[in-house]
């Protein structure tokens, strides 16, 4: 009984945890974007509100949650408002198989920090990242206008094209490591002494072109390009309701995928490595707290880089962008796919 | 006790949203239904212990089948989804009779297949190995000829979807002499 209650405690910890880090963080990163793209096109960015602009998040929130709640006059409420509901739930829900660090004791308790190490979390990550596309085709549908529904179908292409790409993307580390077990294949990363993204570079580049199409950052932001479209699916919502969306797409999602590239590429929590050798730490002085420092700076590195394409390139058009996927990604990553089951057995050994 | 309660939880939403996809007219909300169906299936699977069978009916069903719907759905323009001519009544009632005759065969072939099923066999080999695994070793084991049978049959639609969609270098219309 008592084993019952300090499981539930902890897993409610956990839930807490997580939902504050990624939602408080996810508002946080609208600041980090702002800033690091006007450093890249030469400008200072906010600076008005708190110090270098410190305290914008929180005006924005609170002038986004005051506005007018406006409605489109022959949309669909229900649909229009469980679109909002789709859209934030899978995606805060990948971060349950997220492994964020090793297995530690509190007071006597052995804690993963991971909500729930199921033996096939990865499936679920693309399970969960390809339900966003209801939420865009509701979205773009209730609203009942054009621009929203070609956002719309615009983005349900690239997300069902870029799924089966990144889908057979992972499947590199995966047979690799023998495993669907987000935890496991991390831990396999730390005895193989090899993060995959050694023995897997297509697979890696693969894998983040698809998650740009996926979050809808540039170069596939097609979806909203802002000159033909204003916003795409987005156009009808407004306040805190047209917030969401962004801060789901471009912070959430963009964050989950890049803790999922992390684990299954960049070894997780573990140290700067060299192949087959083992691994450098130069974070020692951290003790048992660098694992987890090694993690989060890992993620933010790939956030900073997608932000750094978002802000450089320019965009695709529409049939570029699923010709890409189907011509080009798809027979990368099963080349990728025949190399791996022959250099799979050297990993083995 | 806590897993009985979560099966009647998900059954009791399977159900509802299962009378939903029958009985409501707007094509979107039954669209809606149908991955409710769907999802809480997933969720019977995850209670019952079978994960990997959870998470494929999740990619599969609820993602890969429902998006198509989805897609020819919002095509469908506004006005044209809200008519309820969609609903053919008469056909319903006609119809009635041989869907009574398919569920009596469902129900029989599930009591048949429950009295031969292996009980508890594979429960030792998925403690130790895990769901994926043993799913792997009967697939390509027990059932490897059916299971490469299927992909033939997969095969030749994507072929036939390849041929169906290509563009024509020439057309009749373009030269209909």
């Amino acid at each position: 009984m008592e084993g019952v209650v300090a499981w539930l405690v902890i897993t409610l910890i956990k839930i807490l945890v997580i939902l504050g880090i990624v939602l408080g963080i996810g508002a946080y990163l609208t600041l980090v974007e702002r800033k690091v793209a006007a450093h890249i096109q030469r400008r200072p960015g906010p600076m008005v509100v708190g110090w270098h602009g410190l305290l914008q998040p929180l005006a924005d929130g609170l002038k986004l949650l005051t506005k007018e709640d406006l409605f489109p006059r022959y949309g669909n409420r229900f649909l229009y408002n469980l679109a909002l509901v789709m859209a934030l739930v899978p995606a805060t829900l990948v971060f349950a198989v997220v492994p964020f660090g090793p297995e530690f004791e509190v007071f006597g308790i052995k804690v993963k920090p991971i909500l729930t190490d199921v033996n096939i979390g990865l499936l679920l990550v693309f399970a969960l990242g390809s339900m966003a596309v209801f939420a865009i085709a509701l979205a773009g549908w209730a609203s009942n206008s054009k621009y929203a529904l070609i956002g719309s179908m615009r983005k349900a292409g690239i997300v069902v094209s870029y799924e089966v790409v990144i889908t057979f993307a992972v499947m590199g580390p995966i047979i690799l490591a023998g495993t669907l077990s987000t935890y496991d294949i991390v831990q396999k990363q730390i005895e193989q002494k090899l993060w995959y993204l050694w023995l897997q570079p297509i697979a890696f580049v693969v894998y983040m072109f698809a998650m740009l199409a996926e979050t809808g950052r540039v170069p596939f932001d097609i979806q909203e390009a802002e000159a033909e479209l204003v916003t795409g699916f987005t156009v009808e919502y407004g306040g805190m309701k047209f917030g969401l969306f962004p801060l789901v797409e471009w912070y959430i999602e963009v964050l989950s995928l890049s803790a999922i590239a992390v684990v299954l590429f960049l070894g997780g929590w573990s140290p700067i490595n060299i192949p087959f050798l083992g691994f450098v730490d130069p974070l020692f002085f951290l003790g048992p707290l660098s694992p987890f420092v090694w993690f989060i700076l890992k993620v933010s590195l790939l956030f900073l880089f997608v932000l750094w394409l978002h802000w450089t390139l320019p965009r695709y058009r529409i049939d570029q962008v699923t010709e890409t996927a189907w011509k080009v990604m798809l027979p990368l990553t099963l080349v990728n796919l025949v190399l791996t089951a022959v250099v799979a057995p050297l990993i083995w050994r | 006790m806590i897993q009985w309660l979560v099966f009647l939880l998900f059954s009791a939403i399977a159900f509802l949203s299962a009378l939903g996809v029958v009985l409501l007219s707007n094509p979107v909300y039954v669209i809606l239904s149908l991955l409710s169906v769907l999802v809480s299936i997933a969720g019977i699977f995850f209670v019952a212990g079978a994960e990997l069978v959870g998470a494929l009916q999740l990619i599969i069903y609820a993602v890969a089948v429902t998006v198509f719907y989805v897609f020819v759905l919002t095509a469908v323009p506004w006005e044209k989804a809200l008519k309820k001519d969609s609903h053919y009544r008469v056909a319903g009632v006609l119809s009635f009779p041989v869907v009574l005759l398919l569920y009596i065969e469902m129900v029989l072939v599930f009591l048949i297949g429950v009295s031969v099923s292996p009980k508890g066999e594979f429960r030792e080999f998925i403690k130790q190995f895990g769901n994926a695994e043993v799913v792997g070793g009967i697939l390509f084991s027990k059932y490897f000829l059916a299971f490469e049978l299927v992909s033939l049959v997969l095969l030749i639609g994507m072929i036939g979807a390849v041929i169906i969609g290509r563009k024509e270098a020439q057309t009749y219309e373009d030269n209909p002499s």
